[in-house]
């Protein structure tokens, strides 16, 4: 018996299409932005509120990939999380109306992701964890990680933000990020 | 080495997370600088932190990123372009003496312009082709979203698929939600012996086993397979065997992978 509709694909490993964009493959670009366009997206969006701030970020940064191909060294750490990091910076950048991040980025950033996400399966597993794990926590902590993820704030803007004395923002913060450090564990 | 380790471990995830600030930022910094162990726990706790973004709520790109992203490139950023523009002012320097001589300037005016009208055509059917390209794109990118969505259901089951005694390495993963009847598989196994296929089966409760697709992994090389099947098919286990190029009609081939449905 045979199901009713199959698509299978190969799929190339992020370094060998890193690799093919140096070689000015833009069909590598294309399904890098496949690959990771859906995953950045939420969180562009989430940071800025403004679905098309969103997108010229989004566009941006996967420009700036085919700019700076030959400065990334997987070795160094793995492309969906400098992609992550990257986006995240450049939309808080943007909210909070800092200059734009510089081209050196990829130069800089070292992230270690403890899965690899190169599967939407993948993707979507972690999705799960990562709602879980945020979910554990008491609602004052999970409050503080947020706005300091998602809007870009230091534990001195929360505590200003929120009201709370400044040594109750750290404490929270400390043990969110303890949590969160266990319970993302793979 | 500028200051010492910093005390606590939640302070690589702190600073990754962008919470520190004042001194205690700038005293991070100060040790981070020289010292290479903590550039690693910093490494590994931006990547932590980046997880996070995981939690936004579901957002998709409109296809028009991706198109105006394909036309930038094509528009700036081809190395031959930049590498032919890089040439050309020799050649110039050479034939403009030359030029100057044999040719009057409207002869010069009409061939520039012949070479641009060819430069203009080239440039075109590129244009065309991309255009293409990114449509077939957008459609593969909806049908990739819509199965997301899918997968992201609360009755969608997630099963791993185990390498069997004396076969092939390999691990697969598939995410199954049987009231849609859709299936997504994703794996990594060695390449096929030559004239043979790998053939992913669904291990119904009752009947037999149905085919969800038939791929030939390339060195490497992950495969992913969307595959349908009849919406309420009760799942009893996954399968890969391996089969004749093309695949079989139901399986008679050894189990190379196999994941049970909890």
């Amino acid at each position: 018996m045979t199901g009713e509709m199959t698509v299978t694909e190969s799929r190339a490993s992020d370094a060998a299409l890193v690799a093919r964009i140096v070689q000015r493959d833009e069909s590598a670009l294309a399904a890098l932005y496949d690959r990771y366009s859906g995953m950045l997206s939420p969180v562009l969006n989430r940071i800025l509120r403004d679905s098309q701030a969103a997108e010229e970020i989004l566009q941006d940064i996967f420009y700036q990939l085919w700019r700076s191909a030959t400065q990334f060294d997987a070795s160094r750490g793995s492309l969906p999380g400098w992609l992550l990091v990257i986006g995240r910076n450049r939309a808080i950048s943007r909210l909070r109306r800092h200059n734009p991040a510089s081209g050196e980025e990829l130069l800089e950033n070292t992230v270690v992701l403890p899965t690899n996400l190169e599967s939407t399966i993948a993707q979507q597993q972690l999705v799960g964890k990562v709602k879980g794990a945020l979910d554990s926590l008491p609602k004052e902590q999970r409050a503080a990680v947020e706005l300091a993820y998602f809007e870009g704030l230091t534990h001195s803007e929360i505590a200003e933000r929120t009201g709370d004395p400044l040594g109750t923002v750290k404490t929270r913060l400390r043990s969110a990020v303890e949590t969160l450090k266990r319970n993302l564990k793979t | 080495m500028s200051g010492t380790h910093p005390t606590r471990e939640e302070d690589f995830d702190l600073y990754a997370l962008g919470a520190l600030d004042g001194d205690e930022k700038a005293a991070f910094e100060a040790h981070l600088a020289s010292c290479a162990s903590c550039k690693m726990k910093l490494a590994e706790a931006t990547g932590r932190m980046a997880m996070l973004a995981l939690a936004a709520p579901p957002a998709s790109p409109s296809p028009g990123v991706k198109e105006r992203l394909m036309r930038q490139v094509l528009a700036t950023g081809r190395g031959p372009i930049e590498t032919a523009a890089g040439v050309a002012p020799e050649k110039e320097g050479i034939f403009a003496r030359w030029w100057g001589l044999l040719l009057p300037v409207a002869g010069a005016f009409a061939l520039a312009s012949v070479l641009l009208w060819l430069h203009n055509e080239q440039l075109n059917r590129q244009i065309a082709e991309l255009r293409i390209t990114v449509d077939q794109q957008q459609k593969q990118i909806a049908q990739a979203h819509e199965i997301a969505e899918l997968m992201t259901a609360r009755d969608t089951v997630v099963v791993s698929l185990a390498m069997q005694k004396n076969q092939p390495e390999g691990t697969a993963r598939v995410l199954y939600n049987a009231q849609h009847g859709m299936l997504v598989y994703d794996g990594h196994l060695a390449p096929t012996p030559s004239g043979m296929s790998y053939q992913l089966w669904l291990v119904p409760m009752s009947g037999a086993p149905i085919s969800a697709g038939v791929f030939n992994p390339a060195k490497g090389e992950m495969n992913s397979i969307m595959a349908k099947v009849p919406p309420g098919t009760a799942a009893k286990a996954f399968a890969v065997t391996l089969e004749p190029a093309g695949g079989m009609p139901a399986p008679t081939g050894p189990m190379i992978l196999v994941g049970p449905v909890s």
